[in-house]
């Protein structure tokens, strides 16, 4: 082979340019990427299944916050972009240099808005807190989410009150409520009372929670079984035995109903200590924040300023595979609107050129068309497996 | 402008028609609540199928380039059909006895429960006797 025959007309590799097959190898890859979590998703769903063996994966949008018209803009708004881009990519082919930058403008602004919906979208969800890792599963989980909220809120709001050397101190709760109703430098003292109310509540509604004892029975008066020896079972408060009449000891069991039971302490067999006691259940856990709530409001009306702290304790509400789906539809959704903003400084590049854009910058324009386009078939196959199948 | 270019010129805005037409279609699929979970699945898939079809073909220009974009593309499709197919026996089917945690929930006795709470972690600066003060 001779150099002075070379003809130019001769290519080696394949009839695109070298910018146009990086990026579609890029593309290759993005489509492994993005398979491998729709894939996963795909698979994970249908693993979930409830106890009964149907699919237990949560679909109810009250408990997703999925909105299928925010999905379906979304697609919408994508679509339109593209069909913009492609515009642009003919427009810069044409050598209409200004219309190619109308037209990408126009694409920037729908990737605007597209991260707006989705904004409004994880807003959502980060209100209610459907976020992985955060969300009860089952009753006992919500209830013990309900107690950790109210916690860290009762805490907060009696730190006000505390002395500033207590605020940081490993105190129990009750050390704490001691020592902020005892803090001379409180000037309301109003608020203050208001306050230890709220911490003295919750710590009775925390005991009654751990202690898995319906709210219908006064914490301090757990209610018991005795089992005699001949088999028969008195039910109620009992306390400590003490001595009876005849110097035996002797069990004062107090009934439900007021009754006073003496039982011969050599006459039980077994005493079980408030075993059969109804547990406490989440509506009753709903009940009671709702009814604390309540006189929260009524107290902030009285003296303004208490402020509504237990606004911010999410309601209980168990969803089953709830975290599983959080994770899921987080990476998903994250990394496609992650790629519409690495789409949006590609944008953003060409539109820096302002009037300078050139017919050089045509397969730059293609091939941030083809990534766009890429990004919106992403999301042609969201939109129904998140939005629609249920 | 070469004439080779020319020739890949669709008419864009029918297919943006086309997609805008299966976006909607989509949305009535969810809207008349089709009862039959397979139906559904089927319709709005094959929707997102042609949509994907239209927007690669056009958009992205497929139907006209060489055949390399059956090279370049048919290992990475390979690979990420593989991927979903070779999780599906171990996690998406059941061919063992089925055991999520979150669905074996049984109404605990007290005991069950004070026993628990003396072992976990909550809360973690106080001890359970605390709410008896």
């Amino acid at each position: 082979m001779s150099h002075a025959r070379a003809t130019p007309t001769v290519k080696m590799g394949l009839p695109i340019p070298n910018s146009k097959l990086g990026t579609w190898l890029f593309l290759g890859t993005e489509i492994m990427f993005f398979t491998a979590f729709i894939g996963t998703y795909i698979v994970l769903r249908l693993g979930s299944l409830a106890a009964d063996g149907k699919p237990g994966w949560p679909t109810n949008p009250e408990d997703t916050h999925i909105r299928i018209w925010a999905g379906g803009l979304n697609t919408f708004v994508l679509i339109l972009s593209s069909y913009f881009v492609v515009m642009a990519h003919e427009a810069m082919g044409a050598r209409n240099f200004a219309r190619a930058r109308q037209f990408l403008q126009l694409t920037f602004v729908l990737a605007c808005v597209f991260l707006g919906i989705k904004a409004y979208e994880y807003y959502g969800k980060f209100s209610h807190d459907v976020l992985p890792g955060h969300i009860a599963e089952t009753d006992e989980q919500a209830i013990r989410k309900v107690l950790r909220e109210m916690d860290a809120v009762v805490l907060g709001r009696l730190n006000e009150y505390l002395p500033a050397q207590a605020r940081d101190a490993e105190l129990t709760l009750p050390n704490k409520i001691d020592l902020a109703g005892k803090n001379e430098d409180v000037s309301d003292k109003e608020a203050r009372r208001h306050a230890v109310e709220l911490a003295n509540e919750f710590i009775n509604f925390k005991g009654h929670v751990l202690d898995n004892i319906s709210f219908k029975i006064p914490l301090e008066r757990p209610e018991s079984i005795v089992v005699t020896k001949d088999g028969q079972q008195v039910r109620g408060f009992v306390p400590a035995a003490v001595p009876g009449a005849d110097g035996k000891s002797v069990f004062k069991i107090q009934s439900a109903d007021g009754k006073t039971i003496d039982v011969l302490e050599e006459n039980v067999k077994e005493l079980k200590a408030g075993a059969e006691a109804p547990p406490v259940t989440l509506a009753e856990v709903e009940d009671k924040l709702t009814e604390m709530r309540e006189h929260e409001i009524k107290e902030e009306e009285e003296h303004e300023g208490y402020g509504s702290w237990l606004s911010s304790v999410h309601d209980p509400h168990p969803i089953l595979y709830g975290n599983l789906f959080a994770s899921t539809y987080f990476l998903m959704t994250g990394f496609h609107a992650l790629h519409v903003i690495v789409g949006m400084v590609l944008f953003g590049i060409v539109l820096m050129q302002g009037a300078r854009l050139h017919a050089g910058w045509r397969d730059y324009v293609e091939n941030i068309g083809l990534y766009w386009h890429f990004v919106d078939l992403v999301w042609i196959f969201l939109f129904p497996l998140i939005y629609i199948i249920k | 402008m070469t004439d080779t270019h020319a020739s890949h010129h669709a008419n864009y805005f029918l297919v943006f028609v086309a997609l805008f037409i299966c976006t909607l279609m989509s949305i009535v699929f969810d809207v008349i609540h089709i009862s039959n979970k397979a139906v559904l699945i089927v319709l709005v898939l094959g929707v997102a199928t042609a949509k994907a079809l239209f927007v690669m073909s056009y958009f992205m220009h497929l139907k006209f380039e060489g055949n390399w974009k059956f090279v370049l593309l048919a290992p990475t499709i390979i690979l990420a059909i593989g991927l979903p197919m070779a999780l599906l026996p171990d996690i998406g089917q059941h061919y063992y006895l089925y055991a999520a945690p979150q669905t074996q929930v049984q109404p605990q006795s007290h005991a069950d429960v004070d026993e628990h709470d003396a072992s976990s972690s909550y809360p973690p600066d106080q001890a359970p006797a605390d709410h008896s003060q």
